[in-house]
């Protein structure tokens, strides 16, 4: 089986958000990212996947096996939260001993590199590290017991360009493995960009869509064209579209064919965060 | 759960020099214008309440969704806090006592004989009963309404055990049963069973409370 991580129809209702019946799956040797707007759903999905919340439907397997079965899937699975999890007063090599105490697969030496190369101070207590080294003594936590899955929740948030990065290089490096896989939530879609093989957008708790961030990257785009050119349209080609000032931007899931077939007008490419934007802000037409 | 109990022991050593400084306060305190005994109930309770301290530090960390991810599971994490507490207890018991051993024969408060040794053993004895109570009352109270409102409740987790005792003390004097020197010695032998049961009573009503949770 492909699948590292199986998600099918989870569901978890709250008195103001529902999550509905989200499916998708994270394949050996990839890297999914999660996206959408802040309050879409994405960190109740990974919270529900990792058993931290209750389902009210739907089921998570990881390796075909569900989290609550074996101690062991946990050792596999390798988790950073947008935070460090370790009070501040630790120290780095304080962090290690604890988790070295609480994973079976723990290697320390392999620890030690890590801190190492990502310049980590062993003595230092982490409220005086940056948020950028914090969060690389949490990556470097996760990736220390030597999982095969990499469950990301807005890593990469907050951390300047330069500290991402690096942080996305780590990522990159990990996934050479071809049994290694990354879930990654992000609204940051650049990062997803650089790193991502595929993408589950989560928009108001559903999921929009799950495609190779390649068809999203070289098959969309984006018609700019003013009102007359926009009643011309194929309405059936339309996935989104939002009126600005001036112009309809329209979303279109093959800009080649809609270059040929609109002359007129301008197709731009579309880069996941445009249609982000699009889907959280624009109106369908079905 | 060795990664629990270490995580707990690291953090609340960064505030091992102040409760140290209490302790001393108290010591003086006690010692000079109290009795000894009473210094070794105090060291023992204080030493207890800094269970609700290590919760305060995993709410500030997250640390309880994040332990969850880890190979540990719910009663694991519940278990480690009550064999935390036990630590706190002896370390908080047995420094009292020798505190209150030498503060004792400084002030010339106690003698160095068999019958004031075994005294003050019995005592610490009682005094860690007495901490592992309140403690184990305060977990169940903290997983229940959080570190910070338990820290108030606090009050509740000393006022409970001690209505049950007083309960009880009321009970066998209803049913004519007088409390000779005989039997409260040997109810104080008993008590560490006790202590044990009810620590076993508040894990099962602390896990129940933390299993329904979500994190």
């Amino acid at each position: 089986m492909d699948a590292i991580l199986q998600v099918d129809n989870l569901t978890k209702q709250y008195t103001d958000f529902t999550l509905d019946h989200v499916s998708f799956s994270v394949r050996k040797g990839t890297i999914m990212g999660l996206i959408g707007e802040n309050g879409a759903g994405k960190s109740t999905t990974i919270n529900a996947i990792l058993d931290l919340i209750h389902k009210d439907e739907g089921s998570v397997t990881f390796w075909g096996q569900k989290l609550s079965s074996s101690k062991q899937l946990k050792e596999e699975i390798g988790v950073v939260f947008d935070g460090i999890n370790f009070y501040e007063t630790l120290t780095p090599f304080k962090v290690g001993k604890i988790a070295g105490a609480a994973y079976r697969q723990w290697d320390a030496q392999l620890f030690k590199d890590y801190l190492k190369r990502f310049q980590l101070p062993a003595d230092k207590e982490i409220k005086s590290l940056s948020k950028g080294m914090k969060m690389k003594l949490s990556i470097a936590v996760a990736l220390s017991h030597k999982p095969k899955l990499l469950i990301l929740d807005e890593a990469t948030s907050g951390l300047d360009p330069v500290m991402r990065d690096d942080i996305l290089d780590v990522f990159l490096d990990f996934v050479q493995d071809e049994n290694h896989s990354i879930l990654m939530s992000s609204h940051i879609t650049t990062d997803l960009e650089k790193i991502a093989d595929y993408i589950t957008f989560i928009h108001q708790g559903k999921v929009l869509f799950c495609k190779t961030k390649d068809e999203l990257r070289y098959n969309y785009g984006i018609i700019r064209c003013g009102a007359t050119l926009f009643d011309q349209l194929d309405k059936d080609e339309i996935l989104v579209y939002r009126k600005d000032e001036y112009q309809w931007n329209v979303l279109v899931a093959d800009k080649e064919k809609a270059r040929k077939k609109y002359k007129k007008a301008v197709v731009d490419d579309a880069t996941i965060d445009d249609i982000l934007l699009l889907y959280v802000k624009g109106e369908q037409t079905k | 759960m060795k990664s629990l109990v270490l995580k707990d022991l690291f953090n609340i050593g960064h505030n091992a020099k102040s409760m140290l400084f209490i302790l001393v306060v108290f010591a003086v305190a006690f010692i000079q214008f109290s009795n000894v005994e009473s210094y070794i109930f105090v060291c023992a309770v204080l030493c207890s309440m800094m269970i609700v301290t290590t919760f305060s530090f995993d709410d500030s960390s997250k640390w309880t969704r994040y332990a969850m991810i880890m190979p540990i599971s719910k009663k694991e994490l519940v278990v480690g806090k009550f064999a935390v507490l036990v630590i706190f207890c002896t370390v908080g018991s047995l420094f009292g006592l020798v505190i209150a051993s030498v503060g004792g024969l400084i002030t010339n408060k106690i003698a160095l004989e068999l019958a004031g040794i075994a005294e003050l053993l019995l005592l610490t004895l009682t005094a860690w009963v007495m901490s592992l109570i309140f403690g184990s009352m305060s977990i169940p109270l903290v997983f229940k309404f959080g570190a910070e409102k338990g820290r108030v409740l606090l009050l509740v987790s000393f006022l409970i055990p001690a209505a049950i005792c007083f309960g009880i003390y009321q009970l066998l004097a209803l049913l004519g049963i007088v409390l000779t020197d005989q039997i409260a010695f040997i109810l104080l032998c008993c008590s560490p069973l006790l202590a044990l049961v009810w620590c076993y009573v508040m894990y099962q009503l602390s896990y129940r409370i933390f299993e329904k949770q979500e994190l």
